[in-house]
């Protein structure tokens, strides 16, 4: 009896402390991120998911992606409150808002700073995404508050490089001079939120912006928990440690945390395509007539059973659906193990053939892969996976070492990305220019570098259009189902806007979300 | 015995140095880019090139290797490859919550574990054996993250005492000692297990020594038999398997820290292993060597207490 009563009270006792450590004052957002720390905070540099998701409640760019969505046809003012392009297309002038404050004591943004700031993102030496402004020629400042941009040659999307996604991210000159080494853990920027404080391997801590142009936000505190076990995240998020939550991403995991209380799920765009590239260097998969038979044994429609309807569509051109410049009047193979077996002997391989792929561990990609397998087996493909730990596979499939690669990527959604890093030449890997392109495919080059430089629009996408049909006539590769980003979050809390999708990975948390009690 | 010590720190140095050396090969062998991990999938083959020879990754590996251990040697051990935070900072940052977490597990462990062995040895054969032994092998066999889970579950969000974010970072000695509950149960039962088993056969061994009959027959009560001989006799053992199952507990706090989110070595070596940080793996070897070194040197000294006639050359 003593027992039992001691141990009651010890459990009121854990109980109330349990509960004071949870934040109820309706302001405080606790996000939870699958990682196990956070990696660099510049956002000139930082690649990784869990980065850029922080990363995009503390930057603004010139122009940006109206907060719910992911596509660029829904660019709209961010710093820039208006902007005017020469005809040719090689001069941009972009007119800034007055009112944009840097994070803490670093003062108002002008022209200077958008100068700088792009010229940081076009070096090698201080930004990963340099490749992409290859066509910039020169950033000025025109005025105190006017940024002019030259070009020497017409980019397919300039607006989208100014985005604050890669290197749009408008950083401000005082605070990344004065900072130096320490601006890549303690970030400045423009946005609603700005960096607090760094616990390793715990969370960071962002406060609203009071000076924020767009108003102060009405969040006052975002927890950016980094929580690397999924099950954990589950339980955390269940106990009510989290309101907001990256998910796991499948479709079991949609169906498990739907079942909590008060869960809003979110499927958000851009999606990850999965694509299985086919390497036309190798016997036997240079003949075209192989390449057909292996896109007829694959059903697409059983892909997206197996992934989860809800969180898959089916993939069939090249390029993603949803970018600019998609098109579904492909050719399309449809799933036919007759056809594929006849396919193979017209190509002298009556029995069938084998082939070999080098395998990413990660259980969603390599599930992925079994089932491509086991569809394969029916038609007399035998593909064989060797398994390797994910940064092995990188490096291996980079030197041209699979002769099956299958990649899951999500891009800047404009035809042009995906196209000249999957399907042009110059990105054959093993190349000095090397960048994905597994396929050794060359057949689209003349489309897609004429694609980039065409100012019109409708022949623009009738380019692009042409090089997914090429593409897909040689099956350089074969696309089979994009993954949409999953998230969840408390139902009291009300981002302010749809969410539809998000470029940057997270969900967009800015000055209008709040709870909703 | 400061001899003896001073032989032991010297031998540990050479330890170091070899630890060191395979540990820089093995890293550099492994496959997988540093600077493919750090610029992201949509590098080209320039850029990567452009960033391994910032890391000074394109240099040949022997000077890369001099470099590093003349690093060592004067206490630099670089800035991570990944967040260029400097090493010992990022390991020092977390390394107290491990030990936190690993010597709170091992009391835990010692205080269940031998007193459960004794009593085990003793009723041999009879039912509170049987059940101490099935216990133990539960224990044994339950992987550290399933049992990890499970607490969750039951302590975390069914009872809610618990929480499940345990970071470790209370300000007061309550919200310490709650964050540090569910890991240090999950950690010392799986060292209790072990500790048990030991415990109980070289209680075993003992029991049946000459000794403990002719301290029976002068009319001994049996529990100064058991707690003064015998358990002094048993004791090397265990603290044999202390020692060394250190080195599992390290281990296993890898996988306890990231289910229960707590700050640690953990965390920070699955990071650098998926992220290929060499400088960060090196300096978490160097670490892990100068624990399982220290804590050799423990043990030996440890033995010199229980056992008198131990004499250290």
């Amino acid at each position: 009896m003593k027992h039992a009563a001691l141990s009651l009270s010890l459990a009121a006792l854990l109980a109330s402390a349990a509960l004071s450590g949870a934040q109820a004052d309706g302001t405080t957002l606790s996000v939870g991120m699958a990682s196990a720390d956070a990696g660099t905070l510049d956002p000139h540099r930082a690649t990784t998911t869990p980065d850029k998701g922080l990363l995009h409640w503390m930057f603004n760019g010139l122009v940006r992606i109206k907060p719910g969505q992911a596509s660029p046809e829904f660019i709209e003012p961010d710093i820039a409150e208006s902007w005017t392009s020469s005809e040719d297309g090689l001069t941009w002038t972009f007119t800034m808002r007055e009112d944009v404050a840097c994070h803490g004591d670093y003062g108002n943004l002008d022209a200077e700073d958008v100068v700088f700031s792009l010229n940081r993102a076009m070096d090698a030496d201080s930004s990963s995404f340099a490749k992409d402004y290859g066509a910039f020629s020169s950033v000025e400042a025109t005025g105190p508050y006017e940024v002019t941009i030259t070009l020497s040659e017409p980019v397919p999307s300039l607006l989208g490089l100014l985005v604050p996604y890669h290197g749009g991210n408008i950083v401000c000159q005082d605070a990344v001079e004065a900072l130096g080494d320490t601006f890549q853990s303690e970030p400045i920027g423009t946005g609603p939120f700005m960096f607090a404080e760094y616990q390793p391997q715990q969370y960071v801590k962002l406060v609203a912006n009071p000076e924020y142009f767009r108003g102060e936000p009405a969040i006052k505190e975002i927890f950016y928990r980094y929580i690397p076990s999924d099950s954990s995240r589950d339980l955390a998020f269940q106990s009510g440690e989290i309101d907001m939550i990256y998910g796991k991403q499948e479709q079991t995991w949609v169906e498990r945390i739907a079942e909590v209380p008060g869960t809003k799920v979110a499927v958000m765009k851009p999606g990850e395509m999965s694509v299985i590239h086919l390497n036309m260097s190798m016997p036997p998969l240079d003949d075209v007539n192989v390449r057909r038979a292996i896109a007829h044994a694959i059903d697409r429609d059983t892909m997206v059973q197996f992934k989860g309807d809800q969180v898959t569509i089916a993939a069939i051109s090249p390029v993603p659906e949803g970018y600019l410049g998609f098109t579904d009047d492909v050719p399309q193979y449809e799933y036919s193990i007759e056809k594929a077996k006849e396919l193979l002997a017209e190509a002298g391989h009556p029995d069938g053939i084998t082939i070999k792929a080098i395998h990413t561990t990660l259980p969603g990609m390599l599930t992925t892969m079994e089932a491509v397998q086991a569809l394969l087996r029916a038609a007399n493909i035998n593909l064989e996976i060797e398994t390797v730990e994910h940064a092995t596979f990188h490096s291996q499939i980079r030197d041209d070492a699979s002769q099956v690669v299958h990649y899951s990527a999500a891009r800047f959604p404009v035809a042009d990305v995906y196209l000249t890093q999957f399907f042009l030449s110059d990105s054959i890997v093993g190349t000095p220019t090397a960048v994905t392109n597994f396929s050794h495919c060359d057949v689209a080059d003349d489309e897609i570098l004429g694609a980039r430089v065409e100012q019109d629009p409708d022949k623009q996408n009738a380019l692009w259009a042409e090089a997914q049909r090429k593409i897909m006539d040689e099956v350089c590769a074969i696309p089979i189902y994009q993954n949409l980003q999953l998230w969840a979050w408390k139902d009291n809390l009300d981002l302010g806007v749809e969410v539809d999708g998000s470029l940057n990975l997270s969900p967009p948390v800015t000055e209008e979300a709040h709870f909703t009690e | 015995m400061t001899a003896f010590v001073i032989k032991r720190l010297a031998f540990a140095i050479v330890t170091l140095f070899g630890v060191l050396t395979i540990v820089f090969f093995i890293v550099r062998v492994l496959p997988g880019d540093p600077a493919l991990v750090i610029l992201g999938d949509q590098a080209n083959q320039a850029s990567i090139e452009a960033l391994r020879a910032r890391l000074g990754l394109d240099q040949p590996l022997f000077v890369q290797y001099l470099d590093f251990l003349g690093g060592v040697v004067v206490g630099d051990w670089g800035v991570s490859m990944v967040s260029g935070r400097p090493v010992i900072q990022e390991i020092m940052n977390v390394l107290p919550d491990t030990i936190e977490l690993t010597v709170v597990s091992l009391i835990l462990g010692v205080v269940v574990g031998v007193p459960l062995g004794v009593w085990s040895a003793i009723k041999r054969n009879k039912v509170p054996d049987y059940i101490v032994r099935i216990a133990s092998l539960l224990g044994l066999s339950l992987p550290a993250f399933v049992s990890a889970i499970l607490l969750l579950m039951a302590f975390a969000i069914q009872l809610r005492w618990f929480p499940v974010i345990s970071s470790g970072q209370g300000d007061t000695i309550g919200a310490r000692l709650r964050d540090l509950a569910l890991p240090a149960i999950n950690l010392g039962l799986i060292m209790a297990a072990y500790i048990t088993r030991v415990a109980r056969s070289a209680m075993l061994e003992v029991l049946n020594q000459d000794y403990v009959r002719t301290a029976r027959a002068k009319g001994l009560s049996f529990a100064v038999i058991v707690w003064r001989h015998c358990l002094r006799n048993a004791l090397i053992p265990v603290v044999t398997v202390v020692g060394l199952y250190l080195g599992i507990l390290i281990g296993n706090s890898v996988l306890t820290e990231i289910v229960f989110n707590r700050p640690g070595l953990g965390k920070l070596i699955i990071g650098a292993l998926n992220q290929r940080d060499y400088t960060m793996l090196q300096g978490m070897m160097v670490i892990y060597t100068l624990i399982v070194v220290l804590v050799n040197l423990a043990t030996d000294l440890v033995y010199g207490l229980i056992d008198p006639r131990i004499k250290y050359q």
